[in-house]
């Protein structure tokens, strides 16, 4: 099974979310959609707050990509979005523009392994 | 446990999306909102809120997890609905304040649904056994106020100390019999049988019921236990159901006071033509007082020798006059003015008693002291 998955996505996650869905692939892909349609927009809001100096204001997007990436498995991406939330809510901007350009990047490679996913489960 | 109504309140898209469908899967009836005002808007309306538990992630725009959380304990139309914060590992710091704020538990972020359902249900049983408690409740609040309307309707058939006795934890005991000793009070009119005979029965109920309600008061004003009246005639006791160590003493106090006021409505009598008069006869004793009767009719009763002697000597007193039994006599003696009247032989008796009638009362009683009280002429 694909290498694309390979440190990005938790196969054990993903398994077990699939087993807690019952198998239903076609729920599973529009989990899915409904995480590459919003994540950006989370990304998004990163990007603005940072460019304001806003660092409260990178609190709560950080928070909500941790969160939806670590349901669908994306351990690794929700790892980086937990520091950024930490950091923030401790008030500091250092490192953030290097955190978030991770992040991004890091986004790419979830929301591919993610459509990969979809085809690998039989509909 | 079936399912359970359930409030979402996430506003990361895909968890709401995940835990509804993981929610409906088991059963569950599922709102999901995005928000904090949202959930205050879900939960609000009149009457009670149509859910169970209340699912609550903590981070989110505009009204946070913790302000809902703060709003919904303020409010006590949903205070008592259970919520669950749903909360990532990181952020326990977040929960311990969440439960000192009303929370009743929390779930760990990512949600994982053996937890999420084991919460779930410990949860839906607090609220269902709480529903319960509301419900019991308002049932014994319904029972308590009939037993109340129940109460106050028997104390209006029965003197109010055996409408109280009833009611009592001993009740049953007693109404199932004992023996006490007991002042036995009877009374009656003169001259009532040929009155009723003559009178328009308008005038003869009229009479009665004014006798009535004079008799009454004062029996209730002198804690007296009224075991029937019949007609004319009344039966009184003291020292049963109530204990009164006084018992001899209230009874001629009231029979005293009797005869006061029953000078007052015999004057206005009279001056229609009726002439009535009153006499006591008293009697104290062991007696057997307890239920008496048959399954669909019980009186409290009394039975007794003294029973029996109160009633002849109240048959054999003349107009005005209160005869006291010699055993009541010697318990009031020296606080009672009292002539004798000689040995009398009282019907279905086998010795003649030494009866004596009560002039008044010694000292400032409550029933006021009246050596020689003025009655109007009677007949026997």
């Amino acid at each position: 099974m694909p290498d694309e998955l390979d440190g990005v996505l938790d196969r054990a996650t993903l398994d077990a979310l699939m087993d807690s869905l019952g198998g239903d692939a076609e729920f599973l892909a529009e989990l899915i959609d409904t995480y590459a349609a919003d994540a950006p927009g989370q990304l998004e809001m990163l990007h603005m707050a940072l460019a304001a100096g806003d660092i409260a204001g990178l609190v709560r997007p950080a928070h909500t990509l941790k969160s939806s990436s670590a349901s669908l498995a994306a351990l690794e991406l929700a790892e980086r979005c937990r520091q950024l939330e930490t950091s923030a809510k401790a008030g500091s901007l250092e490192g953030a523009n290097e955190a978030i350009e991770a992040i991004a990047a890091e986004l790419d490679r979830v929301v591919s392994a993610l459509e990969h996913t979809k085809e690998s489960y039989p509909a | 446990m079936t399912g359970g109504r359930i409030l979402v309140v996430e506003d990361a898209i895909v968890n709401r999306k995940l835990i509804e469908r993981l929610l409906r899967q088991e059963g569950h009836a599922v709102t999901a909102v995005g928000d904090g005002l949202a959930a205050l808007e879900a939960l609000g309306g009149d009457g009670e809120p149509p859910f169970d538990v209340v699912l609550l992630d903590l981070v989110m725009p505009g009204l946070d997890g913790y302000a809902t959380l703060a709003r919904m304990k303020a409010d006590s139309r949903v205070a008592h609905l259970p919520v669950i914060v749903i909360s990532a590992v990181e952020e326990l710091d977040s929960v311990v304040r969440c439960i000192e704020l009303g929370a009743l538990d929390y779930l760990p972020k990512p949600v994982e649904p053996t937890i999420l359902q084991a919460r779930l249900n410990a949860a839906l049983s607090a609220k269902r056994l709480r529903d319960l408690e509301v419900e019991v409740a308002a049932q014994q609040a319904e029972l308590l106020r009939t037993i109340a309307r129940q109460k106050e309707e028997l104390s209006r058939f029965l003197s109010p100390q055996i409408a109280a006795l009833v009611s009592s934890p001993e009740g049953e005991r007693l109404l199932a019999g004992h023996r006490r000793e007991a002042t036995t009070v009877f009374c009656d009119l003169r001259g009532f049988t040929s009155f009723s005979e003559a009178a328009d029965p308008e005038e003869v109920l009229g009479v009665l019921r004014g006798y009535h309600a004079m008799m009454g008061s004062l029996i209730v004003e002198h804690g007296g236990t009224l075991e029937h009246f019949a007609g004319d005639g009344m039966m009184v006791f003291f020292n049963d159901p109530v204990l009164q160590e006084d018992h001899v003493l209230r009874s001629v106090h009231m029979a005293v006071a009797m005869r006061e006021r029953f000078a007052e409505l015999a004057s206005g009598w009279a001056k229609r033509g009726h002439k009535l008069g009153f006499g006591v006869g008293i009697a104290t004793g062991h007696a057997t007082l307890g239920r008496i009767g048959f399954e669909g009719r019980y009186d409290y009763g009394m039975v007794g020798m003294a029973v029996i002697v109160a009633s002849r000597l109240s048959s054999a007193a003349e107009a005005g006059q209160i005869l006291l039994a010699p055993r009541s006599h010697d318990a009031v003696a020296d606080q009672v003015v009292a002539e004798p009247i000689g040995e009398i032989q009282l019907k279905g008796m086998s010795n003649p008693i030494a009866a004596v009638n009560v002039l008044g009362l010694r000292g400032a009683g409550k029933a006021g002291v009246s050596p020689k009280p003025a009655m109007p002429e009677a007949q026997s």
